[in-house]
């Protein structure tokens, strides 16, 4: 029943994704081209990669808002590295990985094991990483308006080849679909993920350790954001430390549009998925259709209050009745 | 301050109350009144819909049909503070205080009037009741029965018409109590009515003028309370068979084991914690422990401690000879115990996941090791629904939409399901109707039939005598009392789980 | 212990006091400089904007829900001012314009949640992309400059030597701090937060104290918006970016529990003080300003943590202390009976 209603809203946001691809198109008929529509991703990509994993933090309970700080943080240290480093562009990728790791890991620490709001430490933590990656900036003498650029022609092919006419990016992220789809819906560390949101104390007497599994989904999205800070890099040709940071409100709104609940215990990737190329196709939409880039964040933010006003307001009466029943059974 | 010298005004008339939530019938047409200077006595089961009653009453929920009758005057009840200005007031049996305001604001808050002038007829107040209660303290920092004074006070400062108490001994100590009647009696001398929500039947003779018995959403007898004994009551609140056929056939069923010749399964040597202390028990495999004491006796802190939840603070657990002391909860589970929570909402159900993923939450872990074995999942989750005739759409309907005692089948199922040599079950049947209550009974008996040692935690008394091989009474976090056989009745227990037992018996 | 507890909640707001009379030290033995005067009426006066936005923010954080919208209120507010300021209305129409439309943004963030049930975080989260994107529209993305010199003067008028927008900032706090913990419904904001069904059943209408609370961070957040016009002068494009976050870090730091319950706008206000110190005093050490972020990021986390853990440690203290109470009690009632 619950796969079922799940689904029910998956389908209505495909429903919306056409829907919006065709006034789009009859704007502006350019827009449809199939080149333009595969191309098009590299200009959210960095929203629907970091969607998919901050979803198992928002199964949990937790959201991270730092999320952007880490893009902007893994660009600057791929840049630096190489630029001032000297290292081989390609062996700072890991490195990247492991600094979207450790920053989510900090957060996630803190969250996990201090009873501390994520709201709280991921705000901390926002300030923190978009600090360090200025002062990494700073220190090394490098001009955080300039950016660092001049990165080699087969890392900047990352993000802007393609294979057999499918874009990069295209293939990354329905790669990580694939991947992020196995993990929450398919192991048991995903059950652990969905259980823990719904009830921790329930799944403590169950001999989850909660903590962990917490702490872990902060891993996974700080090194999503990772592998949107290389992409975005990558795309640019350029190192800049503030990439990403205006990306937070679409990110969630990407998570909260695809269903799962802000509260936790709810929620899948693949409505996550749908709903991250419905943002970014209303980012870029409105972009093709000339319409200037600042009617942009009023649309998202419409649509991020209508859809969750909406499944409230279907949700609310059921909810209701059930809280009232917890409340007479106790 | 209308007084009604007409003794046939109700203060409050409640006729023909239906209510439900979703599917589920709570009340079916109750009918219940109570007039000036009368305290009547609420008595029934868990489930039965006493709360609800006084909820409606208190304009918290609203009923689905029925009316409601204050002074004679028909009234629409839809928000606590209509039901405030009629002088009703609900003494919550969890107390709904600010933890992080002083007694005073706690008290104070809501009041229109001038606060001074309140704040010393609270000081009156409480000089006149006897009490000792600082008004700058934090209420977090107050005990549950101090909160229900503070409560209290509240109805009090009110001047409320009509006083519902709601379990209020719950968690008092006997002193307490003592003053707490002493307080109804003057209450209900100057003409305040009284709904007294209780389970103790001992109590309804004590201090009660009327008695009605609600069970299954029905008031089943109602009346004067001289009209009425003990046993009489216990007949009203027994549903027409189940278990009454379960009482007369519990004597063939009760066993002894033999402790000298049997090695037991479990182990608790000189164990100590925080809110237990100087536990020594044995538990034999074939046989249910009882383990009786009133609310804050420290059981749960003990079941939980064994469990892997809380510190241990000195002595050792073992279990089939192994040591498992202060091991993690998977460990323990791992060796071969499992726990159900005392708080089945709290801390047992994942009310919006399926019954299947709520079902297989323990034994995941070993079922596989990275990706979820769909088919061995479903396997276990058919076999005890069929097992324990658990109601069901199927296997991935949400345990939201589960009765209480269905709810507590998937989690017995659950628990199961990791193959355990002991069980602990806290409370296992609080809050779940008469029906599902009889199935559980059944399935703790199959489990000792199969070899399971299993230690019952209840309040329920009654089921304790009903259910227990042997029981052990805790009083203050200790053991206090041990009952085998013909001992274990209503009496000894009550009176040992509130430390008296040996002043009676002699 | 009770007292100990009493007293620990009381002094949320001291420890905030204390470490920003430290934090004036350490920067002011480096460099005495920081101590003069002068330079800290400027530091005060740099601090009253995110003042404003921290009151504003306790009323919502009181109720347990949170506001990150409130940067944006200030930028559209501040750009609604500053046009009509240039446009040259009437003075008094301008303040009542601007504190109108902060209070038009709160009340829609209050409906949303209390109304249609939307998490908070959920709701402010897209007023702020709904404000920031409108007042791009209305400012068309210029710059609103060549404000009026009386408005921009206003901010340098002094009282007694203390400017004179330090001294109605101080009034305010003062105000507002008595009202929320001495008037009647000034205290259900903390009720609110502190235990939802037991304000209900005191009749506190919950709805409607949560919208006041928005509309109250609506107003504050204009307010603010109106200190920065006249304090910078003109309004760009990314007027009160990020502001949000500084004031729930200040309301944070001053002790207002993001749990609900527990706080005051006198802590929020030092937080907010402290929050602004941090970053002239860093121009006063001499630290690059690209440190400043990493700083208050790390000074954030570092105190929100203490205090969890802090708080954590006695409430677990209290609990043990209670349930070995339980056991201890008994040993006494049994060697009397023995």
């Amino acid at each position: 029943m619950k796969l079922k209603k799940l689904l029910k809203w998956e389908t209505s946001l495909v429903v919306i994704l056409i829907l919006e691809l065709l006034i789009f198109g009859l704007i502006n008929p350019n827009f449809l081209r199939i080149s333009t529509l595969l191309y098009s991703i590299n200009d959210f990509i960095s929203i629907c990669i970091i969607a998919l994993f901050l979803t198992f933090v928002v199964i949990t309970g937790g959201i991270d808002i730092s999320v952007g700080s880490i893009i902007g943080l893994t660009s600057i240290v791929i840049g630096v590295l190489w630029k001032l480093g000297g290292m081989n562009i390609w062996l700072t990728l890991p490195i990247a990985l492991l600094v979207g790791a450790a920053c989510g890991a900090f957060s996630g620490f803190l969250i996990a094991f201090t009873g501390v709001q994520a709201m709280v430490v991921t705000l901390g933590g926002m300030l923190l990483y978009s600090g360090l990656s200025l002062v990494i900036m700073g220190v090394s003498g490098a001009s955080a308006f300039e950016g660092i650029s001049g990165m080699p022609d087969s890392f900047v092919q990352l993000a802007n080849g393609s294979v057999m006419g499918i874009p990069n990016p295209f293939i990354l992220f329905f790669i990580l679909i694939v991947l992020s789809y196995l993990i929450l819906h398919k192991t048991k560390y995903g059950r652990y993920i969905f259980l823990t949101g719904i009830n921790k104390n329930s799944a403590k007497y169950c001999g989850v350790h909660t903590k962990w599994i917490i702490m872990s989904t902060y891993i996974l999205s700080g090194m999503s954001a990772a592998v949107a800070g290389i992409i975005l890099t990558s795309y640019l040709g350029s190192s800049r430390p503030d990439l990403g940071s205006e990306m937070t409100l679409s990110i969630v709104t990407a998570v909260v549009l695809g269903g799962t609940a802000i509260t936790g215990g709810k929620g899948g990737v693949i409505g996550t998925a749908v709903a991250s190329v419905i943002v970014g196709m209303m980012r870029f939409g409105l972009q093709m259709a000339g319409i200037s880039t600042q009617y942009i964040s009023v649309a998202i933010g419409l649509l991020l209050i209508i859809a969750v006003a909406l499944r409230n307001a279907a949700g609310k009466d059921a909810f209701r009745r059930v809280i009232q029943k917890n409340k007479l059974k106790a | 301050m209308t007084d009604h010298h007409n003794k046939k005004i109700p203060l409050v008339r409640l006729e023909n109350i239906y209510k439900s939530f979703s599917s589920n019938l709570v009340l079916k047409g109750v009918c219940l009144e109570v007039h000036t200077s009368e305290v009547v006595a609420l008595i029934g089961g868990n489930g039965a819909g006493k709360s609800t009653l006084m909820k409606i009453l208190m304009g918290i929920y609203t009923p689905n049909s029925g009316t409601i009758e204050i002074n004679g005057e028909k009234m629409n009840l839809n928000n606590p503070s209509i039901a405030h200005s009629q002088g009703i007031y609900l003494v919550p049996q969890e107390p709904m205080l600010f933890p992080n305001m002083t007694v005073e604001e706690n008290i104070l808050i809501g009041f229109n009037t001038n606060q001074a002038e309140l704040k010393e007829k609270v000081e009156q107040l409480i000089k006149r009741l006897g009490w000792s209660l600082s008004l700058s303290r934090l209420a977090n920092t107050l005990s549950i029965a101090e909160q229900q004074l503070v409560e209290i006070l509240r109805g009090l400062l009110r001047e409320a018409k009509v006083l519902i108490l709601d379990e209020p001994t719950s968690a008092l100590t006997f002193a307490e109590i003592k003053s707490l009647f002493q307080l109804i009696k003057e209450l209900k001398s100057e003409g305040v009515g009284i709904f007294y929500i209780t389970h103790r039947l001992s109590e309804v003779f004590e201090i009660a003028t009327d008695v009605a018995i609600l069970r299954d959403g029905i008031v089943t007898l109602k009346g004067p309370v001289n009209d009425f004994d003990e046993a009489r009551l216990i007949q009203g609140l027994l549903p027409p068979q189940t278990v009454t056929k379960e009482i007369d056939t519990r004597e063939d069923v009760k066993k002894t084991v033999d402790t000298d010749k049997t090695q037991p399964i479990m182990e608790i040597k000189d164990y100590s914690g925080y809110g237990f202390n100087s536990i020594n028990l044995n538990v034999y495999p074939g046989e249910i422990l009882g383990i009786a004491g009133v609310v804050g006796a420290g059981r749960t802190e003990l079941a939980e401690a064994i469990f892997g939840l809380g510190d241990v603070t000195g002595g050792k657990i073992l279990l089939d000879n192994e040591d498992i002391t202060g091991k993690q909860v998977s460990e323990v589970i791992k060796k071969g115990l499992n726990y159900i929570p005392e708080d089945r909402y709290l801390n047992g159900v994942f009310t919006l996941a399926d019954v299947k993923s709520n079902m297989t939450a323990s034994v995941l872990k070993w079922l596989s090791k990275v990706f979820l074995h769909s088919r061995k999942e479903k396997d276990i989750t058919q076999r005890y629904i069929k097992e324990f005739r658990i109601k069901v759409t199927g296997q991935d309907q949400t345990m939201k939409s589960l009765s209480g005692g269905n709810q507590q089948k998937v989690i017995i199922s659950r628990i199961l399901s990791t193959d355990p040599k002991v069980v602990i079950l806290d409370e296992p049947t609080r809050g779940i109707d008469a029906g599902a209550r009889g199935d559980v009974y059944r399935i703790i008996h199959e489990l000792k039939n199969k070899g399971l040692a299993v230690l019952l935690i209840s309040s329920d008394l009654e089921e304790v005598v009903l259910l227990s091989d042997r029981v052990v009474t805790m009083y203050h976090g200790r053991i206090n009392h041990r009952f085998a056989g013909s001992d274990i009745n209503l009496d000894h227990l009550m009176a040992a789980s509130f430390g008296v037992y040996e002043d009676r018996g002699k | 212990m009770k007292r100990i507890l009493l007293k620990l909640a009381k002094m949320r707001e001291i420890s905030a006091i204390l470490f920003l009379i430290a934090l004036f030290l350490i920067i002011g033995i480096i460099n005495p400089i920081f101590l003069q005067g002068q330079n800290i009426m400027l530091t005060l006066k740099g601090s009253i904007m995110y003042v404003f936005l921290a009151a504003g923010m306790t009323f919502v954080i009181l109720t347990k829900e949170i506001d990150v919208s409130v940067g944006a209120i200030l930028g559209i507010s501040a750009a609604v001012a500053a046009t009509m300021l240039r446009n040259g209305n009437n003075i008094v129409l301008i303040l009542l314009v601007t504190l109108l439309v902060g209070a038009a943004a709160g009340f829609i963030n209050g409906f949303g949640v209390a109304k249609l049930g939307v998490p908070s975080i959920v709701m402010t989260l897209g007023t702020m992309g709904i404000l920031r994107g409108l007042m791009f529209i209305y400012t068309g993305g210029k710059w609103v400059e060549n404000l009026p010199d009386y408005f921009k003067k206003a901010s340098q008028v002094e009282f007694l030597g203390i400017n004179v927008f330090i001294l109605i900032t101080l009034t305010l706090i003062i105000m507002i701090q008595l009202y929320l913990s001495r008037a009647r419904k000034g205290r259900f904001f903390a009720a609110i937060g502190d235990n939802i069904e037991g304000a209900r059943l005191v009749g506190v209408p919950v709805n409607r104290m949560k919208i006041t609370a928005f509309i109250l961070a609506g107003i504050f957040s204009a307010l603010a918006g109106l200190v920065y016009v006249s304090q910078v002068g003109f309004v760009g494009n990314v007027a009160g970016s990020g502001a949000e976050m500084t004031a729930i870090a200040a309301c944070v730091l001053g002790g207002v529990s993001l749990q609900g319950g527990i706080g005051s706008v006198v802590g929020a206000a030092f937080g907010a003080i402290i929050m602004s110190s941090i970053n002239t005093g860093l121009v006063f050490l001499k630290v690059p300003a690209y440190w400043n972020n990493t700083i208050s990021g790390t000074l954030l986390i570092l105190i929100v943590v203490v205090d969890a853990l802090v708080q954590r440690h006695l409430s677990e203290k209290a609990k043990k202390q209670r349930l070995m109470a339980r056991t201890s009690f008994v040993k006494e009632d049994v060697t009397i009976e023995a």
